[in-house]
Parts: structure tokens; C-alpha cells; sequence
């Protein structure tokens, strides 16, 4: 618990001194104190017992505690508590290289990989961040994550096949997109779409080393069939693009997440609901002087109902 | 020390004082022959004189007729005039008036028509008024008294006008003002008051006892003490609001004698209750006493017409 103005913490000295001013008037009772021949049978009434003594403290003691409340209350006390986020950070990372060309997965690589991004992204909810990361050569399209769903799928559609495969800096990009300078980040998650065969640029596994030591798991989607091939253009040769679905259960696993294949894309949902079983809490500071007001007013009335009814009415 | 000076210092009239009001003399014609009826026992021929003989002066001389009692001839006058003569003696029936009288600080207080320094006035003054009749003398024993020696001031039994006149100075002068606690001592308590009167009365009399019988102990063996010579008469003085505290919440009341300062919450009901248990209490070992030793009690309360009240109880 903190305060955000302690200076009127210093208004809590005036209560020692408000007692102290109640000791000083009770000297001044014997100016007005009623003359009763019976007196000491009162005293003797009083050692019986017969007397409440601590009612008679009740009334004092609820107004000094009304005034402490109001002081801690002007105080502005604060407390740190952890607010559970359910808003994760997905990052899709698509490759669109010149590969991704081959027709072996219907209609062709890419337009399969489009197809599971979208989907993946259909079944988020609305909470949840997604960025997109497209590369070839190198990491090209890039949207940050953000709760606009539309702006991912745009830089997801627009995606041409063509170029080389740069896997590792595009995860590296995504990484550093999720995480950014913060050491405590949201949950997050990234998801390769790629046929593998990484050719450019940082190993992919170096990158999928560091996003564990970040907790972001890569789930990886290999697409491609080992047959793969590629025509450049209706007269060219006919290239063989086989996919490197070892590279990808190797990103996978070391980086915590899990791979699938075209045939396990429909389970690409299941990595959401992983994320929001780890989700994380972030520290927030949250005014409660409305509670130390409300006893202040609470002890208020107390200390008003109690000396209303032991209040002197003499006639 | 038996004086006629009135004390000087050490009274004062207290500030709401109004007096007994008037005393109309055909009541007091009417209490009269109640005195007379309560203290015929205590003259001549119901009970042991103190001095010897059936009197003491000497009215006449005269011949002896047969039938005379031979112990009274005069041996003196016989033997002069050669026939037997007797003496005949007036009998003792002037009657002496001890009034003890509580000035006390606690007798000025008083909730309803009069302070109980009031009804003490008026009942001495009723008391001296009848004492004074047929020949007799009224002597005071006022105690309570700071200024004075042991606290009591005496009046010498003195008959007639300077008898009354000495008692309407002493009553002017007023009650004690009040005191604090271990300044100068305790003044004269009514058991110091009484024994005072016990060896100041050697004849047979009537003692008026007027005091609020409140915080005072031993008092019951010097009155029983005195029960056996004289005729005793307890009037105790009260007021209502001594018997039950009202509720007016908060309270600080003081004891007039003592000084003793108590904080009260008068709303509560267990502390009334107590408090009216207790001065029950007190006023039952007070009458109970007094009937032990057959002593008449008379009790006068403020809000009472106090003289019809004594009429009543007297008789």
C-alpha cells in the first residue's frame, strides 16, 4: 500500500492532540459540575459496576477514529494489485516465398497457408492481438499486433509468392515486435506458416532458443508434400521444393511450442486456448480512499448516535 | 466550649435560600399538645429524676396535716415554731430543648419547593418556639461547622425571648459553605455532636435530632445513649432528587462536604436502578435504627408542606 499524498498523513499528529485536549477540558468540569449531596452513593453505585465504562469511551473513541480515517482517506492510499490480462499477442509469420508457389497442397502452398491464417484468426476473440510478419527474402509486410483483426487479414491477403525463404529474421522481427522493451510482457505466441528449407539470413533455431528464454512458444504449420515441385514459368524447368518438415518440429520443440502439418492445421486453434491457460497478471495501482471515507462517515454517525443519547439534557 | 456568641465565620447563607415560611401560631398551639403528650414520660413522676426528691425549690412552708408525708417536715421551722411544718416543693417541670442541628454544606440543596437548610430552619425554629413555653430553655448543638472546634457550635440552654432570639441569629447565619476534601479536617459529625449533647443535658429533656443522617456513622450508640434520659425526636431531611437520579445523560456532579468530583451517564438505566437501590438502602438502615430505639422518625421532604407534614407525623 501506498499513498499519493502523504502530507496529510501529517494531520493524524492532531489526534494525540485532540485527546489531550479532552483530558485538559475535563479539568474544567468542577466549574460546572452539579452540587449532589448523594454523591458518594453515586461513587458507590459507579465501583459497583452499575456504570458502562466503555460506552462512556464509545462516542470519543469512533470520532477520533472517524478523523483518522478521514486523514489516511485525504492521503489518497493506493494498492498494488495484479489484474489477470486475457488479452494475448499472436504473431502469424508467413512465409511467401517463391515456394510457396508449388501447387502440391490445393490450390497452392500459399493460398493453403492464407487459408489457415485466417481461419486461425476467425476463431480468436475479439480480445485477443494479432501482427503479421510476411517474408520471402526478407521480412517484408509487417503489421503490428493490434486488436483490429481486418488490418491483419489485409497484410495476410495481399501476399504474392516469390523470392527466398529468411525464416530466422522474420521470427526474430516477430519476437522483438511481441515482447519489445518489457520484461513482464502479455502472453504471447507466435505461428510459422512455412514449407521450411530456411536458406537466408540467422538460423531459425538460434531465433526459437531465444523466444523460449522470452516464454514465446512457436507453433510451426509445415506445408508441402515431400513431391513438391515448382515450374518456372510453362516452359521452364520443373524445380523440386520439398519441404523441411525436420527444420520445423526443431523450431518447434526448441521454443516450446508444437508443430503441425497441412492435415493437423484445424488444431492451429487449440494454440489459443494453450496461451490463455498460462495468462499472466500485470501490477495495477487502485485508489481505495473511497473505503477509508465510507468508515469515516460510518464511525461519523456512530460517534453522533452515541453522544446524542448520553448527551447532558439537563432541564 | 459553650458560648452564646452566634459563629461569625464558618456559615453563610446559602444562594437559593428562601426560609421555612411562614409558621402560623395556631399550628403551633395544636403541635403543642403532641410535645407535651411525647415527652410526659421524661417529666416528673414517670421515670427516675436526676436530681433528689420529687423537687428541688422550695414553695412553701405549712402546718402538718396528718396524711403528709413525715420525710418532708422541716425540722428547722418546727423546732421555731413549735408545731410540726413541712416543706412543699414546686415540682420540675420546666422543660429543656436540645435541638442538634446538621449546618453541613449537604443541607443546602434542595430540587423542589425549598433547600433542606430550609425545613431545617423551619422545624428548629417550630421545635425552639414550643421549647420556650411554660418556663422552658432551648439549647443548640449545631455541628458540621468548619471554622468552629470540633466543628460544633453550642448554644447554651436559654429560656424565653433571649432563648429564641439566639436561635433566629444562629439560623440567620446560615449552612457551611462547601468544602474540599483534607482542608482543615473533617468538621463535627453527629455522633460527636451527640455525645457532646449527651454531657451537656444532666436533666431530663426532650433532643431534637435534625439532620439528612447522610454520611455519618457511629451516630446510633450516642443516641441510644441519649434515648435513655431524654425523649428523642429524628427528623431527617431529604429531597426528591437524592432518592432517584433523573435521566439527562452526562453528569458531573460534586459532593458539597468533600469535594469528591463524579462523571456519571445518568442515561443509563442499570446505574439509576443501582443508585435508587442504594439510597433505599441507606434510608432503611437509617429508620430502621432509629425504631430499634424507639426513637420517633420523622421524615421531611422538599417537596412536601413540611410543617403540615411534621403536624402529622408528631402526634
Amino acid at each position: 500500500m501506498s499513498v499519493a499524498d502523504p502530507l496529510w498523513l501529517l494531520a493524524l499528529a492532531l489526534l494525540p492532540l485532540a485527546l489531550i485536549a479532552q483530558r485538559l477540558s475535563h479539568r474544567r468540569t468542577r466549574t460546572y459540575a452539579v452540587r449532589f449531596p448523594a454523591a458518594a452513593t453515586l461513587r458507590q453505585a459507579l465501583a459497583e459496576g452499575a456504570d458502562r465504562r466503555l460506552r462512556r469511551h464509545l462516542a470519543v473513541g469512533a470520532l477520533l477514529a472517524a478523523l483518522a480515517c478521514l486523514a489516511v482517506a485525504l492521503a489518497a492510499p493506493r494498492v498494488t494489485h495484479r489484474v489477470p490480462i486475457r488479452a494475448a499477442s499472436l504473431m502469424l509469420v508467413l512465409d511467401h516465398s517463391g515456394s510457396m508457389d508449388s501447387n502440391d497442397v490445393s490450390p497452392t502452398r500459399l493460398q493453403a497457408a492464407m487459408r489457415a491464417a485466417n481461419t486461425f484468426i476467425d476463431q480468436l476473440p475479439a480480445s485477443a492481438r494479432v501482427g503479421v510478419v510476411a517474408f520471402s527474402t526478407a521480412p517484408d509486410t509487417v503489421q503490428q499486433p493490434t486488436t483490429d483483426h481486418r488490418a491483419a487479414r489485409t497484410a495476410i491477403d495481399s501476399q504474392q509468392a516469390n523470392g527466398g525463404t529468411a525464416t530466422g529474421p522474420a521470427l526474430l522481427l516477430s519476437l522483438q515486435l511481441l515482447h519489445g522493451a518489457e520484461k513482464h510482457h502479455p502472453p504471447a505466441a507466435i505461428v510459422l506458416l512455412s514449407d521450411g528449407a530456411a536458406n537466408l539470413g540467422i538460423s531459425p533455431v538460434t531465433v526459437a532458443q531465444e523466444a523460449r528464454r522470452e516464454h514465446i512458444p512457436i507453433y510451426t504449420v509445415a506445408l508441402g508434400t515431400p513431391g513438391g515441385v515448382l515450374n518456372e514459368g510453362i516452359f521452364g524447368p520443373t524445380v523440386p521444393v520439398p519441404p523441411d518438415p525436420g527444420l520445423m518440429q526443431q523450431i518447434a520443440q526448441s521454443s516450446g511450442g508444437r508443430a503441425y502439418d497441412a492435415r493437423t492445421e484445424q488444431y492451429l486453434r487449440s494454440v489459443y486456448q494453450t496461451l490463455g491457460r498460462s495468462l499472466s497478471t500485470v501490477a495495477r495501482k487502485r485508489d481505495i480512499s473511497i473505503y477509508f471515507l465510507i468508515a469515516a462517515g460510518v464511525l461519523l454517525i456512530a460517534a453522533t448516535l452515541g453522544s446524542v443519547r448520553t448527551a447532558a439534557r439537563l432541564p | 466550649m459553650v458560648t452564646g456568641r452566634p459563629p461569625t465565620t464558618g456559615l453563610r447563607p446559602p444562594d437559593a435560600r428562601q426560609g421555612p415560611g411562614p409558621i402560623p401560631a395556631g399550628l403551633l398551639d395544636a403541635l403543642d399538645v403532641a410535645i407535651q403528650r411525647l415527652i410526659a414520660r421524661t417529666l416528673a413522676g414517670s421515670r427516675r429524676a436526676a436530681g433528689v426528691g420529687l423537687g428541688t425549690e422550695l414553695a412553701q412552708l405549712r402546718a402538718y396535716e396528718p396524711g403528709d408525708d413525715v420525710r418532708h417536715i422541716d425540722p428547722a421551722a418546727s423546732a421555731r415554731t413549735a408545731t410540726l411544718h413541712v416543706r412543699v416543693h414546686v415540682p420540675e417541670r420546666a422543660l429543656t430543648t436540645w435541638i442538634v442541628l446538621d449546618l453541613s454544606a449537604s443541607m443546602a440543596f434542595g430540587t423542589a419547593e425549598r433547600l433542606k437548610a430550609d425545613l431545617a430552619e423551619g422545624a428548629t425554629l417550630v421545635f425552639a418556639r414550643m421549647g420556650v413555653r411554660r418556663a422552658g430553655s432551648v439549647g443548640v448543638v449545631a455541628f458540621g461547622i468548619p471554622g468552629e472546634p470540633g466543628g460544633i457550635h453550642v448554644l447554651p440552654p436559654r429560656g424565653s425571648k433571649p432563648g429564641l432570639v439566639a436561635v433566629r441569629k444562629l439560623l440567620e447565619q446560615g449552612v457551611a459553605p462547601d468544602g474540599e476534601r483534607g482542608e482543615g479536617g473533617e468538621p463535627g459529625s453527629l455522633a460527636d455532636a451527640l455525645a457532646r449533647t449527651f454531657k451537656l443535658s444532666k436533666l431530663p429533656g426532650l433532643v431534637v435530632v435534625i439532620s439528612d443522617f447522610r454520611d455519618q456513622r457511629d451516630w446510633e450508640r450516642p443516641l441510644g445513649a441519649l434515648r435513655l434520659r431524654h425523649s428523642v425526636v429524628a427528623v431527617e431531611v431529604g429531597d426528591p432528587a437524592e432518592a432517584e437520579l433523573p435521566a439527562v445523560g452526562r453528569l458531573a456532579v460534586v459532593d458539597p462536604e468533600t469535594g469528591d468530583l463524579v462523571r456519571v451517564d445518568s442515561s443509563s438505566s442499570r446505574l439509576r436502578e443501582r443508585f435508587a437501590a442504594l439510597e433505599r438502602e441507606r434510608r432503611e438502615v437509617v429508620a430502621t435504627e432509629l425504631r430499634r430505639l424507639g426513637i420517633k422518625h420523622i421524615p421531611l421532604f422538599t417537596d412536601q408542606d413540611w410543617l403540615v407534614e411534621l403536624g402529622r407525623r408528631i402526634r
